[in-house]
C-alpha cells in the first residue's frame, strides 16, 4: 500500500463517541475547559463550554487519530509517509506546549490565590491570570468607533510553533466554530451564535446538498449594475 | 503509481516537472501536439470527490493541502546581513494541480503597461526595472486560448480599461453577492468602473463540466466538483486522455543532469519508495513555481555549471517579486452574508495605471471579497479572547466586506530566492532562502490603495473600516504569487531566460512558471503564467523541436538557441 496522501484509509476511531478524555489527565481536562470557557464566553447564549471545545482540543493532542476528517466526515484519514511523521512530532511539541501552559497558569493561580489552582478561581480572578500569561490586558470590545489598523498576515491560521497561549486562542476558536465531525461545536451551538448556516454534513458540501445559492443576487441586470455596459463602446 | 519498479525508466521527448498551473498547460499542450511527454509531480494526485469538502478546520488550519513546513520547510530574511529565520513562506500546495487546486481564481489579463515598465517609468531608484522581451499584444491569443480551454467566467465590455480582446468569455459572470452589489453601488455614486472579476470557474455548464458549489468553501478549501477550472481538473485530464502524457506523482526532482557537452539530459528524482531514479529526456521544463524552479537551478551544480544550472548570469533567484495581499475591511450595520460567494465578486482597474501625482508608480486592480467561514473569518485587529471576542464575532459575522488588492512588486536585485545554508528538508537537501523588503514604492502604493479601498467601504455604507497595510517592507508571502527568479530577456548576461522561456546556457532547458516575469505585473499572475506556458509549449512544438529557429525572423531570434532535438 503506498503512502501518498491520495490513498490514505479512512477509519472510524473506536473512541469516536466517547466524552471521556483521550489525551488530557481530569485535571488538565477542566484547566482547558475552564480556561477555553473565559476565552469564549457562556453568555445568554453557549459558550467554549457548552460546544465541548475542551473534546475537540483532548481529540487533537490524542496522537494523529483525529487530524484529518475523510472527506466526507465518514471517519479520520490513517495518515501515512512522511506527513504522519510530521504529524507526530508536531502533536508531540503540541502536548508538551500544553501541559506547561497549564502548570503556569497553575502557578499563576496558586501565586494570586495562596495556593488554590486556575479551576478554583472566580472567573475574574481566572481572567487575571490569563492576562498574566499573555501579557495583555484582557482585549477590549470592538465597536464603530474605535480605531483599528492591521499589518498584512497570512490566509491559513497553522499552530505550528506558536507559544501556548496563542495556540489556545486558536484552537478555542476551532473547537467552538469548526466542523462538528471534529468533537466541539456540538450541536453546532458556535454556528447558531452567530448565524452561520453551516452544512448539516460534510458530505453535504460534496453533493450540493448544502447551497448557498438563495443568497446569491437573484435579481439583477449588469447594465444596471455597470453603467459602462450602456455606452457606445462597451456595445461595439 | 505506474512505472514503480522502473529505476531507469524509459527516455522521453519531453519532461516537464510540476503538474500545476504551466506544468499542466504545457503537458497539454505538447501532448496533444503528438510528444511523449513524463510529467514528474512530487506530491499526490488527489480526486476531487473523494479528498475535498467543506472542511474549515482541514483546509484552512490544519494545511490539509498547503506544505508542511517541517516537511518543506523555508526560510525568510528582510536583508542580506540576516540570519533567515523559519517562516512558510508563499506555500502552494504541493499536489497535482498545484496552486489552482485550492485557489480563488481571480484570472484577470495583464494590461499593456506591466510589460513596458522600463520604457514608462525609466530608472527607479533601488529598482531592476526591465520591459518585458515581448508584449501584450503577443501574448493576447494564449490569454484567449487559456480562458477558452480552461474555462473561466467573465463579462466582455464590462472592465472599461482591457486592453484588445480577441473573444468574449466562455462563461456569463457569476451572479453578485450580497457584498458584490455593495460594490457595484459604491462606484456609481464614486465614478468607478465596477465589473465582475474574470474568474477561473464556471458559471453554467461548459464542456461537461456543471457549476454545483454553491457552499462559500472556495479559496483555500479543495472543490470536490468540477466547478472552479483547475488544471487536476482540466488540462491534465486532457493530455492524460492523449495517451502520450505519463504523470508520475510522489516524485521528488532534486537535480537536472548535465551532459558533457552542457545540455540537460533529464533528471534525477526519488520516489514514493525513497528510491532515486534517473528520467531522461530531449527536452526539461521546469514548472515547479518561481521560488521551487530556483531552487533545484541552484541546486544543479555540475562542472559546466558550478553556480547551478543556466546561471552564468548570476541572476537565477534574483529580482524575485511576490505580491503582498493588502486591504481593508468594512464592518456594516446589515447583513452582508459575508460566507456566501465564491470568494470573489466585482473589482475594477479604475486605479490600476500611473498617476504621478499619487507619488508613485503602478496602481492596485482592486477585488470586493467574502471575508469566510466562522474559524478564520477576516476580522483584522479582533478582540482576542473573552467577551469582547464573542461578542465581535456575533454582532460583525456575516457584516463585513472587504476591498483588497494585490500589490504590484517592483523588482529589487538582492530580492531573492537562494539555497539556506543549515536549514534542510526532509530529504536533507537545503530548502529555499527568501530575501525580501519591499521597495518603497510598493510601501506607498499599498497605503494609498488600501486608503482608497476604506473610501468604498465608506460609500458602500461600512459604519467601520479596518486598513491592513504592508508591515515596514516586510513581505508575508500572503498572496502565494511568486515570479521573477528566472528573468526572461535578450541580454545572456542579464537575463535567465530567453523570450521563449528557454535557458540563455542550455538550449534544452526550459523554465515555464512564474520564474520568467522580468517584473511582477500588478495582477493575480496565474492566467498571464498559463498563457505564457502555452505559448513557449507551442514554441517548443513549432520550432525548436523541428529545428526551425533559422526560420525566425533575426530580430525575434535569440542568441543561444541550437537547432533541433529531433
Ligand atoms: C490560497 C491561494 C489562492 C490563490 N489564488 C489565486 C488567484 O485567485 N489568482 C491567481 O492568479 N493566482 C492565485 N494563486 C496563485 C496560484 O496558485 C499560482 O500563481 C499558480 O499555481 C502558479 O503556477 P505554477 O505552475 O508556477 O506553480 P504551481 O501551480 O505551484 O505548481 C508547481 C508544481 O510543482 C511541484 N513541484 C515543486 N517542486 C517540485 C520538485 N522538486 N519535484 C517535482 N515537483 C515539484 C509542486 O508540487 C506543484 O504541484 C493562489 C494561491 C494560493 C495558495
Amino acid at each position: 500500500m503506498s503512502s501518498s496522501k491520495a490513498d490514505w484509509r479512512v477509519v472510524v476511531p473506536e473512541t469516536v463517541d466517547d466524552n471521556q478524555p483521550l489525551f488530557f489527565s481530569p485535571h488538565e481536562w477542566s484547566t482547558i475547559e475552564a480556561a477555553t470557557a473565559r476565552i469564549m464566553p457562556t453568555d445568554h447564549d453557549p459558550g467554549a463550554r457548552e460546544a465541548g471545545v475542551v473534546r475537540f482540543i483532548d481529540r487533537y493532542l490524542s496522537g494523529i487519530t483525529y487530524i484529518y476528517a475523510a472527506a466526507d466526515g465518514s471517519g479520520f484519514l490513517e495518515l501515512a509517509g512522511k506527513e504522519a511523521e510530521a504529524w507526530r512530532a508536531r502533536i508531540f511539541d503540541m502536548r508538551h506546549t500544553y501541559r506547561c501552559g497549564i502548570r503556569d497558569l497553575d502557578a499563576s493561580a496558586a501565586g494570586r490565590s495562596g495556593g488554590l489552582d486556575f479551576v478554583s478561581l472566580s472567573e475574574p480572578e481566572q481572567d487575571a491570570a490569563l492576562e498574566e500569561l499573555s501579557g495583555a490586558n484582557k482585549p477590549d470590545p470592538l465597536s464603530f468607533e474605535t480605531d483599528t489598523i492591521a499589518g498584512a498576515f497570512q490566509m491559513g491560521a497553522f499552530d505550528e510553533g506558536l507559544p501556548f497561549f496563542q495556540a489556545l486562542l486558536l484552537h478555542t476558536r476551532q473547537g467552538f466554530y469548526g466542523d462538528p465531525v471534529y468533537g466541539g461545536n456540538r450541536d453546532r451551538v458556535g454556528w447558531k451564535v452567530i448565524g452561520f448556516p453551516g452544512p448539516d454534513s460534510l458530505a453535504d458540501t460534496i453533493s450540493g446538498a448544502y447551497s448557498l445559492r438563495d443568497s446569491y443576487l437573484a435579481d439583477y441586470s449588469w447594465p444596471e449594475l455597470i453603467p459602462h455596459l450602456r455606452t457606445k463602446e462597451a456595445r461595439s | 503509481m505506474t512505472n514503480s519498479d522502473k529505476t531507469t525508466p524509459e527516455h522521453a521527448d519531453v519532461l516537464i516537472v510540476g503538474m500545476g498551473a504551466s506544468g499542466g498547460t504545457a503537458a497539454k499542450v505538447l501532448s496533444e501536439a503528438g510528444y511523449s511527454v513524463v510529467g514528474l509531480e512530487r506530491g499526490p494526485w488527489l480526486t476531487p470527490a473523494k479528498h475535498f469538502s467543506g472542511d474549515e478546520v482541514k483546509f484552512v488550519n490544519r494545511n490539509y493541502l498547503w506544505a508542511d513546513p517541517r516537511i518543506a520547510p523555508r526560510t525568510l530574511r528582510m536583508s542580506e546581513d540576516e540570519v533567515a529565520e523559519r517562516y512558510p513562506f508563499s506555500m502552494v500546495p504541493f499536489t497535482v494541480g498545484g496552486g489552482t487546486t485550492h485557489w480563488a481564481g481571480w484570472f484577470p489579463r495583464p494590461r499593456e503597461s506591466d510589460f513596458l515598465q522600463r520604457s514608462l517609468h525609466g530608472d527607479i531608484p533601488g529598482a531592476s526595472l526591465v520591459d518585458w522581451p515581448f508584449r501584450y499584444e503577443h501574448l493576447e491569443p494564449y490569454l484567449t486560448k487559456v480562458e477558452w480551454a480552461f474555462g473561466c467566467a467573465g463579462l466582455a465590455g464590462a472592465d472599461k480599461y482591457e486592453p484588445f480582446r480577441s473573444a468574449g468569455y466562455p462563461t456569463a459572470p457569476l451572479p453578485p453577492t450580497k457584498f458584490g452589489k455593495r460594490f457595484y453601488d459604491a462606484c456609481n455614486r464614486l465614478g468607478i468602473n465596477g465589473f465582475p472579476i474574470p474568474q477561473a470557474t464556471i458559471s453554467e455548464p461548459y464542456r461537461g463540466r456543471t457549476p454545483t458549489n454553491w457552499t462559500g468553501f472556495w479559496n483555500t478549501y479543495g472543490d470536490p466538483t468540477s466547478t472552479r477550472s483547475s488544471t487536476l481538473t482540466t488540462f491534465i485530464p486532457d493530455a492524460v486522455a492523449t495517451g502520450n502524457l505519463e504523470l508520475r506523482p510522489e516524485c521528488y526532482v532534486r537535480e537536472v543532469m548535465v551532459g558533457p557537452d552542457g545540455r540537460a539530459t533529464g533528471v534525477l528524482y526519488t520516489d514514493a519508495d525513497g528510491r532515486d531514479v534517473v528520467q531522461t529526456a530531449n527536452v526539461v521544463i521546469l514548472c515547479l513555481g518561481a521560488i521551487e524552479s530556483a531552487r533545484l537551478m541552484l541546486q544543479s551544480t555540475s562542472s559546466s555549471f558550478p553556480d547551478g544550472i543556466g546561471n552564468s548570469s548570476g541572476q537565477v533567484g534574483r529580482n524575485a517579486t511576490f505580491h503582498e495581499y493588502v486591504f481593508a475591511v468594512g464592518l456594516f450595520d446589515e447583513p452582508l452574508d459575508g460566507w456566501v460567494g465564491n470568494y470573489i465578486s466585482g473589482g475594477s482597474f479604475e486605479f490600476y495605471e500611473t498617476d504621478e501625482s499619487r507619488g508613485f508608480i503602478n496602481g492596485g486592480f482592486i477585488g470586493a471579497s467574502m471575508t469566510g467561514q466562522p474559524g478564520n473569518w477576516i476580522l483584522p485587529g479582533r478582540p482576542a479572547w473573552g467577551q469582547s471576542a464573542k461578542d465581535a464575532d456575533r454582532e460583525f459575522f456575516g457584516r463585513a466586506m472587504k476591498i483588497g488588492n494585490t500589490v504590484h512588486d517592483l523588482p529589487v536585485e538582492s530580492n531573492r530566492v537562494d539555497l539556506d545554508p543549515t536549514v534542510k528538508d526532509a530529504w536533507g537537501l537545503p530548502v529555499a532562502r527568501i530575501t525580501h523588503r519591499s521597495h518603497p514604492n510598493d510601501v506607498a502604493l499599498s497605503r494609498w490603495q488600501v486608503n482608497k479601498n476604506a473610501e468604498i467601504l465608506e460609500a458602500a455604507g461600512a459604519r467601520k473600516t479596518i486598513p491592513v497595510y504592508i508591515n515596514e517592507g516586510h513581505s508575508t508571502g500572503n498572496s502565494c504569487h511568486q515570479h521573477g527568479t528566472a528573468r526572461m530577456g535578450t541580454d545572456p548576461s542579464k537575463s535567465v531566460l530567453n523570450e521563449w522561456g528557454q535557458s540563455h546556457d542550455v538550449d534544452n532547458l526550459f523554465v515555464l512558471d512564474g520564474s520568467g516575469f522580468p517584473t511582477a505585473t500588478g495582477v493575480n499572475p496565474t492566467l498571464t503564467i498559463m498563457a505564457n506556458a502555452w505559448r513557449c509549449a507551442e514554441y517548443i512544438d513549432e520550432v525548436y523541436a523541428r529545428g526551425r529557429e533559422a526560420e525566425i525572423p533575426r530580430e525575434h531570434r535569440t542568441s543561444s538557441s541550437k537547432v533541433g532535438t529531433r
